[in-house]
């Protein structure tokens, strides 16, 4: 029975190449649909993955302990109690990664030119950046010397109150008594991380800097946790919140619905911009081979007078459709494995548009990835799309009967 | 022995506008080993009744009996598998498959026949041998004259070892050398492999070779005479 199938598949071979520029088209424009919806995807995927990880790695952490109350309303009074010894043994769970335990202020920021309001952070320096990597985005100065009162401030902040480095900043908010009080920093370092919001109102204090005058030593508002990757987050909160239900523990995705939204969204936007690339492609397809089968309807005619069934007829002109894009799929798939690869080492380097990527809480170079089996489902997709693509042309030919075309012999 | 015999065949085309009756009730039968021509002015029905015995056509009224099976009672998937089995065709503009070779061309319908490939290649060679083309057996049809590939259509034909061979017009577009070599095949394969060939013609060369022709006026049998060449 298959000996009567390769005689046809042979010729659906062969007929791929009787108009070799015009398959070669077809092909060149499979493979360039293919390459530029892999790589706009992995573009956007990297894109999509750094914001999320540059909004993690900067102020969001994977999942954060507070207290209740803390959570409702930010005052200084509502610390963790016992914070201490519950960071030691979150620090000490196998799937935590880093821990950092914050004291966290609103306050108002006041220099000789202008005040804004800002968030406090009080931290342990070298504990902290494991945590955060605020520390790696310092364009002036340096991370924490040692000198008493030194503060991080955002470029952008830095800006709008008219800091320099070793600039004098005051900032005044409520101790854990409610009273107003506050203290005179001095600027050390000038951050400038990719989230804008971040650079503008933030200011990192050295922990017992904050707590002195919070007048409480050694209290924590928060405890941030760095895992060892961020999608396990929302099932380590439920063991964190099992162990610790005195406490508020959240997830990024909890801190942040709209982060959580675009992170787990991405997927399906990659799928519908690679979904719109194939429609696209099954009109050109569809076109390329109703001129192939239209131009051959005396050929195929005189097939099925010889004997031809139509079932094989059908087949041949759909296995045309499929060696077309079964030739230009993998060509595409190897460039844009070769393209993201260089990308990913090389970076696509978007400087030029630093300000508005910044807003957008986007690195300035971006790295493309996609995940391996991205490249199976993309031809699993453009393989249906060609059998789509194929259909009308097929069905035109099963409407053909030989006689007609015989009568224009 | 008839090979074909019809009954009462009527074809009319645009039944429903403007009726043409291109067939009128044709009673007609062929016997093994037959040379026959189908003759009459344009119009007259000659292909439709060549398209109506290969089962390419069906007719509006009547039957076509080939060694004893109802054509028209066949399912349409039936009546292709019966045509690669029992009917050769060969056709005015050739109608090789471009993309093939000669040899790929006759072994074409044996591999549809599901013939293992040695078996395919020795009998495509056979029969390019018969028609005196063994040296052009990798050409395409493109690389060849029309005269040769309508020799590589006749050994197509034959390829499957059908009951009868049916031509429409097979000389339509050949010169004469051609004309007159093809019909020296032709002939050939009659006398020596007693294929029954039947086809529709204009060519007064071919009629004069054919030993028996039936001329055909307004869909119907006009005259069927024996000729002793």
């Amino acid at each position: 029975m298959m000996n009567t199938w390769w005689p046809v598949i042979r010729l659906s071979w062969k007929n791929v190449w009787r108009n070799p520029l015009r398959s070669a088209v077809v092909i060149l424009a499979v493979a360039i649909g293919t390459w530029a919806g892999i790589s706009s995807s992995a573009l956007m995927n990297g894109m999509t993955t750094q914001y999320t990880v540059n909004q993690l790695n900067t102020s969001t952490a994977h999942i954060k302990l507070s207290n209740p109350a803390y959570s409702e309303e930010y005052l200084p009074e509502y610390h963790i109690a016992d914070a201490d010894s519950i960071t030691a043994e979150v620090r000490a769970m196998d799937f935590v990664k880093a821990v950092s335990a914050r004291s966290v202020v609103q306050g108002l920021a006041q220099s000789p030119a202008n005040s804004y309001g800002v968030t406090v952070k009080g931290v342990d320096p070298a504990i902290d950046s494991l945590v955060s990597d605020v520390h790696s985005h310092i364009n002036e100065g340096t991370y924490f010397p040692e000198v008493r009162n030194a503060v991080l401030v955002g470029e952008k902040l830095a800006d709008r109150l008219d800091l320099r480095l070793r600039s004098r900043l005051v900032i005044t908010f409520q101790d854990t008594a409610r009273n107003i009080t506050g203290g005179a920093f001095r600027v050390a370092g000038i951050f400038n991380t990719p989230i804008a919001s971040f650079n503008e109102q933030t200011v990192i204090a050295r922990k017992s800097d904050l707590n002195r005058m919070l007048g409480a030593e050694g209290i924590s508002h928060e405890i941030s946790l760095k895992l060892n990757h961020y999608k396990e987050a929302d099932a380590r909160v439920d063991t964190l919140k099992k162990l610790y239900p005195q406490l508020n523990t959240e997830s990024w995705g909890d801190l942040s619905p709209a982060l959580r939204y675009t992170d787990s969204s991405v997927g399906l936007m990659l799928y519908t911009f690679m979904t719109i690339i194939a429609i696209a492609l099954i009109f050109g397809i569809v076109n390329t081979m109703l001129m192939a089968v239209l131009e051959r309807t005396q050929e195929l005619g005189m097939l099925m007078a010889i004997g031809v069934n139509k079932t094989r007829t059908f087949v041949m002109v759909m296995l045309e459709t499929l060696f077309l894009s079964l030739t230009g799929v993998p060509v595409g798939m190897i460039f844009s494995w070769i393209s993201i690869s260089w990308l990913q080492s090389t970076g696509l380097d978007l400087s030029a548009f630093s300000e508005g990527l910044q807003e957008y809480g986007l690195s300035t170079v971006i790295y493309p990835q996609l995940p391996e089996g991205y490249y199976l489902n993309i031809g699993l997709l453009m393989f249906t799309a060609t059998l789509l693509a194929s259909i009308y042309p097929t069905l035109k030919v099963l409407k053909l009967r030989p006689v007609q075309a015989i009568r224009k012999l | 022995m008839s090979i074909i015999t019809t009954n009462g065949v009527t074809k009319i085309y645009n039944s429903d506008q403007v009726p043409v009756h291109a067939l009128n009730g044709v009673d007609v039968s062929f016997e093994e080993g037959e040379f026959s021509a189908i003759v009459g002015p344009s119009g007259s029905g000659k292909t439709t009744l060549l398209n109506v015995l290969g089962g390419l056509d069906e007719p509006t009224d009547g039957a076509v009996q080939i060694s004893g099976t109802n054509l028209f009672d066949l399912s349409d998937s039936d009546r292709i598998q019966f045509r690669l089995n029992h009917i050769g065709f060969v056709f005015q503009a050739y109608n090789l498959i471009p993309v093939l070779t000669a040899v790929e061309n006759i072994a074409f319908i044996l591999q549809m026949q599901g013939k293992n490939k040695k078996e395919c290649n020795e009998r495509a060679m056979e029969l390019l041998e018969l028609v005196g083309m063994p040296d052009k057996r990798d050409k395409r049809p493109s690389e060849l004259s029309g005269g040769q590939q309508q020799r590589v259509a006749v050994a197509r034909a034959l390829a499957s070892k059908p009951d009868f061979v049916l031509a429409d017009e097979p000389t339509a577009n050949l010169d004469s050398a051609s004309t007159a070599n093809l019909l020296d095949i032709m002939l050939r394969l009659n006398e020596e492999e007693e294929m029954t060939f039947i086809f529709s013609t204009h060519d007064q060369r071919v009629v004069e070779r054919a030993r028996r022709v039936i001329t055909l006026v307004d869909g119907k049998v006009d005259t069927d005479e024996k000729h002793n060449n």
